[in-house]
């Protein structure tokens, strides 16, 4: 039995958990720290703050089903995992990169947006939905990579 | 790009809701009496300076480039520290809050002549200063030595902080000490060494040009400014000082405006402050100007731009 293909297919699965789980950690965390200080001066901002915090943690969710999806793919969720070429691991590793990298930085960036849009709602709380717009369309380029890796996954022939 | 002080940043913009705004100041000046002033200015929940100082400093503990924004504080109560020395008296009451340096480690340097517990910045002006008093005592020349000695050494540390708003806001505070301190030299014939020490100068006004201006009178030296692009400060200063003042002021709020577009660093926190000082000078202004029974249109007039 080649392992090797299937160690590939399975390192694809957690470098896209992995890394979109950063993004999505470093987004969170960052929008959270601003939205921590609106909330400080103005509790009752609390629901508004966090719609903003919480688009960026969507990266990490899409890591996490590209994972699900690849390990279900190869038999491992399931306990019968098929045996791979290295070729095919490759596949699969490369599958991954497209959800891995871009929810990386996407996460981070609209973190930075949505961060941004905190100021927005603690000075003109009005204009909460603007905000939101703007941090997500950050959200478009994570989706159109989660495509990309799904319509991989799927294609891969095993 | 950094993330610096997001928190702190969003605490500023909320904060900001609770600055005067034109209308505020407007209820202010048509006020009936003290008590109803009273109620408007605790109605915005308007803190102190202090107050505003040490909630930025709790959020950026590290901020060398807050520390530049007291200087002139921590300055201003040297000289008093050394005037009250001199004349017997206690300086607590001539003492400005916030500083960077507390009021009894200044008195404590004096007392015990160790001027190691002063910071770098100030350390050698202290020295040069207190023997200037104790031998001269001349406070005048006191004065402009501590004042001349503040600027450099806000120029140097915003020069050393790398901060590029920092750099214009010492920059536009020197330019306007300088051109202030010119004219006055100029009317009272001050001679070059006492405009040596009472000249700072700055990058756009070069301190040897200043003072050869200046001791060509003042007519020369506002001609001299007229070609700079300082010209509508030295047009204002011809025509009506406090005027002068005001747009000093106004170009600092105006400075600040640029960080409002920023969500992070501690540009917003340094024009949050320059705000609130700005909103206590509007509110001082009015409250005197209603004591001396001034008009309405003069105290409009001679209200600072605003922040918000």
């Amino acid at each position: 039995m080649n392992s090797m293909g299937l160690a590939l297919a399975i390192l694809g699965a957690s470098i896209s958990a992995l890394l979109a789980g950063i993004g999505s950690a470093k987004g969170v965390g960052l929008v959270g720290e601003a939205a921590a200080g609106v909330v400080s001066v103005d509790p009752d901002k609390f629901s508004k703050v966090l719609v903003l915090q919480l688009l960026p943690g969507t990266q990490g969710l899409y890591g996490l089903l590209t994972a699900i999806l690849m390990l279900s793919r190869i038999g491992v969720i399931g306990g019968n995992a098929v045996e791979l070429s290295t070729a095919q691991g490759l596949m699969f590793l490369g599958a991954s990169l497209p959800i891995a990298i871009v929810g990386l930085f996407s996460g981070i960036a609209q973190g930075r947006s949505a961060a941004a849009g905190v100021g927005i709602t603690a000075r003109k709380p009005e204009h909460n939905g603007k905000a939101i717009i703007m941090a997500a369309m950050v959200e478009t380029y994570a989706i159109l990579a989660l495509l990309v890796s799904i319509l991989l996954i799927y294609n891969i022939a095993i | 790009m950094g993330t610096q002080y997001a928190s702190a940043v969003a605490v500023v913009r909320t904060m900001e809701n609770s600055l005067f705004t034109q209308s505020d100041l407007e209820r202010l000046i048509n006020a009936r009496d003290r008590k109803e002033s009273e109620t408007l200015i605790n109605s915005k929940n308007a803190g102190t300076l202090p107050e505003v100082w040490e909630m930025l400093r709790t959020f950026a503990p590290d901020s060398k480039e807050l520390e530049i924004i007291l200087y002139r504080n921590d300055f201003h109560n040297l000289k008093a520290v050394l005037k009250a020395m001199v004349s017997g008296r206690e300086p607590d009451s001539y003492i400005i809050q916030p500083s960077n340096i507390k009021n009894d480690t200044l008195k404590e340097a004096f007392r015990t002549k160790d001027m190691d517990v002063l910071p770098d910045y100030i350390r050698e002006t202290a020295t040069q200063a207190y023997e200037l008093i104790t031998t001269t005592l001349d406070g005048q020349l006191m004065d402009s030595l501590i004042d001349t000695a503040c600027m450099k050494a806000m120029q140097e540390s915003a020069e050393k902080s790398g901060n590029d708003f920092m750099r214009k806001y010492v920059n536009l505070i020197t330019v306007c000490a300088d051109i202030k301190t010119a004219y006055r030299c100029s009317k009272m014939n001050k001679n070059r060494d006492f405009l040596e020490i009472s000249i700072c100068g700055s990058p756009e006004l070069d301190k040897e040009s200043i003072i050869r201006a200046t001791l060509g009178g003042t007519e020369n030296l506002l001609s001299f400014l007229g070609n700079t692009i300082y010209a509508e400060l030295s047009g204002l200063l011809k025509e009506n000082p406090a005027e002068f003042e005001k747009r000093c002021d106004d170009m600092l709020i105006e400075l600040a405006e640029t960080s409002r577009l920023q969500a992070f660093g501690i540009e917003p926190l340094i024009s949050y402050y320059i705000a609130k000082e700005a909103e206590i000078k509007n509110i001082r202004i009015i409250s005197v100007c209603r004591e001396c029974g001034a008009d309405k249109v003069t105290i409009t007039e001679r209200l600072r731009k605003l922040y918000v």
